[in-house]
């Protein structure tokens, strides 16, 4: 039997392309498409003129006190609050989970991942069932005469406070996963050498612990920042008017008072927020699907 | 700080934590068997009237087969696309290998609000209609790079020395993957199913784009839902079978990388980290 050389050494590689090519025809395409509707050169409209036109972006972009540039900064500023809210509650669980629970860690690591499993939507409409104004904590809070009847904690749901609740609540499993495969690969030895070397507990906490598991923070805290930039479904569900995120404006130039091509300068900006932010966090993703180097071309 | 404080105190906080995470999953519980009409405290009592409801309301029912059938046809399309980046991936040389890489990730960062309205421009400008396949290979999609992170590093795994003593024998490539090759990856496919078709089943944003009105999928059904309380209690009941079957599959697979665990312990103690690190992972 002889095996062609070229087949070997190049055939097979070739298997990738038709599933790139599918995402080039599901995924980049409709974005070029959403790039050419920012400025102007489709429309949805049949009839319509299209022309190169930037008024859009230039509204959006330096339009004095333009309401979406304002939302966009709010709902950022919101989605790193809750980032950072997420970042610094998952820590603790993925310290407890490697350091503490040594035995029982995978099984233990599941059962904070298990809710992650189960139907986004759902759990936000629990969320809704639980904060809504005749909702779960309400109906307690009246059932045991801690405030009177029908007299409702309006705080509670549509408002800022409900949509960054729920937002904390989805990403918190999946922000300790990547802390925990940065712990569990530690080397404990350094851990050993600084207590030998009398280092207390907490000191070789936060000389050796701490700063080795910063990769895997920054992680964490991207993999919660850059679903969170586009998200629209927590707002629609337990947010107010106020507590709207940049996604639902997107939503809603495309649904109710469509503007397509208003609607792509908004879903383009958050395209390349992403990409910004996957330039400057990308190499602490362990997403890698080069071969590893051992084996060599 | 005393080590044996700073443990109890993070055994409090995982407990809480935990607690915090399953409770709207237990108040959903709750609320599929309570006999009130809303829900709300305190608990009127036992009941299966909803599910009965539910499983009546054939509505729901047909959102539900609705989503099962284009759960199952994307996550064969992403896991049989899956299957063959993963070979291409895998392969000695790779034309074009960072292109490749970053297309087949790019699903993973693009905001799902931006991909929606995206495919929605693309079908009005090949002036197509909204229909039920075009969610499914929407979904197909974004379900892809989940696939590849499952099968690929299953592949890598395998002894690639049993795929050429095949060929050596005599088998075609394509023999060669199906008698070998296949067969040892169909954990990794199973994985890579389930992880898909959870992902399609609980889609909403593309699917609010693109669903034909008048078929809703089931998600979309279920955010219509939630604002109507005369079937509120219903889409509780269903959700309530819906994350118990999450959950046992959940189960389940942990189950089985413990089996697995103990089998590879049992053949070569000195691989079991890797082995374990790994099945975590693609599960």
């Amino acid at each position: 039997m002889s095996r062609s050389t070229s087949r070997r050494f190049g055939g097979q590689g070739l298997w990738a392309w038709p599933p790139v090519a599918f995402v080039l025809v599901l995924v980049v395409v409709p974005l070029v498409y959403i790039a050419l509707f920012s400025v102007g050169l489709r429309s949805n409209i049949p009839g319509t003129k299209t022309a190169f036109d930037l008024s859009n972006w230039k509204d959006f972009l330096f339009g004095e006190n333009n309401p979406f540039r304002n939302l966009f900064w709010h709902s950022l500023l919101i989605t790193v609050l809750v980032s950072v809210a997420v970042t610094i509650a998952a820590y603790p669980l993925a310290y407890f989970l490697s350091f503490v629970a040594r035995k029982n860690r995978y099984t233990l690591l599941l059962l904070v991942l298990a809710p992650f499993f189960t139907s986004f939507l759902l759990r936000v409409i629990a969320w809704q069932i639980i904060l809504n104004e005749n909702g779960v904590v309400n109906s307690f809070l009246w059932w045991a005469h801690l405030r009177p009847q029908g007299d409702s904690v309006t705080w509670l749901i549509y408002s800022n406070f409900s949509v960054a609740l729920v937002l904390f609540y989805s990403w918190i499993p999946f922000v300790a996963l990547p802390m925990f495969v940065v712990m569990e690969n530690m080397d404990r030895r350094l851990l050993e050498a600084a207590e030998d070397l009398g280092a207390s507990r907490l000191t070789s906490f936060l000389k050796v612990t701490l700063p080795l598991s910063i990769p895997g923070i920054i992680a964490g805290f991207v993999f919660v920042l850059i679903p969170t930039t586009g998200e629209f479904i927590t707002p629609l569900l337990v947010g107010g008017p106020e507590s709207q995120l940049f996604g639902n404006q997107i939503q809603s130039f495309f649904s109710d008072s469509p503007d397509w091509n208003y609607g792509s300068v908004l879903a383009m900006t958050l395209i390349l927020l992403v990409l910004i932010l996957m330039l400057v966090f990308g190499r602490f993703l362990s997403a890698d699907l080069r071969r590893p180097s051992t084996e060599g071309a | 700080m005393n080590s044996r404080l700073g443990s109890s105190l993070l055994w409090v906080y995982f407990v809480f934590m935990v607690a915090f995470l399953f409770l709207p999953l237990v108040i959903l519980v709750l609320f599929a068997f309570n006999s009130g009409m809303t829900p709300t405290l305190p608990i009127q009592g036992f009941t299966t009237k909803w599910f009965t409801d539910a499983f009546s309301n054939t509505d729901l029912t047909s959102a539900l087969v609705r989503s099962a059938a284009i759960g199952i046809l994307a996550s064969v399309v992403a896991t049989a696309l899956g299957i063959m980046a993963a070979i291409g991936l895998n392969a000695k040389r790779v034309p074009g290998e960072p292109v490749a890489i970053g297309a087949l990730l790019l699903p993973l960062v693009v905001p799902y609000i931006s991909l929606a309205v995206g495919m929605l421009i693309l079908l009005q400008a090949l002036k197509f209609k909204n229909a039920l396949w075009e969610i499914a290979l929407g979904h197909a999609v974004i379900a892809l790079p989940f696939a590849l992170l499952v099968i690929l590093p299953r592949l890598r795994s395998l002894d690639g020395s049993l795929n050429e003593a095949a060929r050596d024998l005599g088998a075609s490539d394509f023999a060669a993957f199906r008698l070998v090759t296949f067969p040892l990856l169909l954990p990794a496919l199973l994985s890579s199913f389930i992880i898909c078709f959870s992902t399609s089943f609980d889609e909403f944003a593309i699917a609010s784009f693109l669903y034909p009105s008048g078929q809703p999928t089931y998600p979309v059904f279920l955010y219509g839902g939630a604002r109507s309380p005369a079937i509120l209690p219903q889409l509780i009941a269903i959700g309530t079978l819906v994350i118990v079957i999450s959950l046992l599959i959940v189960g389940l697979s942990e189950l089985g990388r413990r089996w697995a665990e103990r089998r590879i312990e049992g053949r070569n103690k000195a691989n079991v980290d890797v082995s374990t690190n790994d099945t975590l992972v693609t599960t």
